[in-house]
């Protein structure tokens, strides 16, 4: 029978975490000594800690396996590469408009919707011939790529859809802090770019979320990427055959 | 790009893939997520600020990666693989029978969890990060690491064959 007590079992499990300062852990240790029931609760937090970090000890034992190591040791190559999809800040779909209550995403959508002729990225369709067009065409995704005004560009990943691919990109452009982030999408039309995403360069990896083109925050990609119906990126070998096939299904 | 950046990161193999183990379940799955890991970080070195701590960086991006990886393979879920249910060092951790079938108590019951509650008490129980480090490496406010470990725990500990939790 579980022994009534008196402590939040958030404070106890604080206390089994090392959460506390001396003086309140200490506080803590004199509370359990008339608490049995407390005293539980803190042994089985203590064991269940125990029972996991045993659980999962073997890698602590083990030489780190060649694979791992020799991937630590050299520069990645493009086929090992997994799409590591970033937070962006503000998201645009094409055809929509951006809420203006969303003050940062304002600022950005004039520029975007533009399609300033500096940015690698504009939604809507690619021109053929462009040099967007040739990489969504006949880049391998990982593989990266520096153009003459510097920038970095990569394909991320293909995605399969249910009217044919869509291709994730990104544009890094160290010079000017920024970060520009797209989606592709093939059709009888060739490609357009669907989404466009950017963020100051300096901000990568810390902010948290980006604004949907109805103004709703969101935290990922995901929702649109389900709306498109797409599937599990393709391997290496699966994205050289949708390509030497036009990128038609 | 720096040999001592390398050197670094080999050393929190052993840590990256004991966290890796605690998401995904079983070791070829974790290896996979930690070789992937590797080479992003390599690839984002630049990104990585030195004096930080590395080791809270490359937690994130192996959970970035699992988030992603877990999304394309939704419907995979976690899968414990039996060889690694409190087996795969060969039994060194525990030897009594009963010490056995609580360490893979231990996984199924981890593998059961949310991937979001998963994720926090594996950093907090297993990784040993504070609350605060916890909430940093995945970009939660404080508040919810404390409200996903607690959450964690309350389905976690009865199926240790622990209480519930003390009455309130």
């Amino acid at each position: 029978m579980t022994v009534p007590t008196v402590m939040d079992k958030d404070r106890l499990a604080a206390f089994v975490d090392g959460e506390l300062s001396p003086e309140e852990a200490a506080e803590i240790v004199i509370h359990l000594a008339d608490h049995p029931g407390d005293q539980v609760y803190v042994d089985d937090l203590m064991a269940a800690n125990e029972a996991l970090a045993q659980a999962f000890s073997a890698p602590l034992q083990e030489p780190v396996p060649d694979p791992i190591r020799e991937a630590s040791m050299k520069s990645p190559q493009a086929d090992t590469i997994v799409p590591f999809r970033r937070r962006p800040l503000a998201v645009v779909s094409a055809g929509l408009a951006l809420a203006a209550s969303v003050a940062l995403a304002a600022v950005l959508l004039p520029e975007l919707q533009r399609g300033s002729p500096e940015r690698i990225v504009a939604l809507g369709p690619v021109p053929l011939g462009s040099q967007l067009n040739d990489m969504l065409g006949t880049l391998s995704s990982g593989v990266p790529v520096t153009l003459d005004g510097g920038e970095d560009v990569m394909i991320l990943a293909t995605l399969p859809v249910e009217n044919g691919f869509c291709r994730e990109l990104e544009v890094v452009d160290a010079a000017k802090d920024r970060l520009d982030f797209g989606i592709a999408c093939h059709d009888s039309d060739g490609w357009t770019v669907e989404v466009m995403l950017s963020e100051p360069l300096s901000n990568a990896d810390l902010e948290d979320g980006f604004v949907t083109a109805s103004g709703a925050e969101v935290q990922s990609l995901q929702p649109f990427l389900e709306r498109l119906g797409a599937g599990p990126a393709l391997d290496a070998k699966a994205e050289a055959e949708a390509m030497a096939q036009g990128w038609v299904r | 790009m720096s040999d001592q950046f390398k050197k670094d990161l080999v050393g929190l193999v052993p840590r990256l893939r004991r966290f890796a183990l605690s998401l995904t379940g079983n070791q070829a799955d974790a290896d996979d997520l930690v070789q992937s890991a590797c080479v992003k970080a390599l690839k984002h070195e630049a990104q990585f600020r030195p004096g930080s701590r590395m080791d809270s960086w490359m937690y994130r991006i192996v959970q970035t990666l699992w988030i992603d990886d877990h999304r394309r393979a939704k419907s995979r879920g976690t899968q414990v693989d039996a060889e690694d249910a409190g087996l795969s060092d060969g039994g060194r951790a525990a030897r009594l029978p009963e010490d056995r079938m609580m360490l893979a108590r231990a996984q199924e019951a981890m593998a059961a969890l949310p991937e979001k509650q998963r994720t926090v008490l594996s950093l907090v129980a297993i990784e040993g990060l504070s609350y605060k480090e916890t909430a940093q490496v995945l970009n939660l406010p404080l508040g919810t690491v404390m409200s996903r470990l607690s959450r964690a725990r309350e389905a976690l500990l009865p199926q240790l064959g622990m209480t519930k939790g003390p009455m309130q």
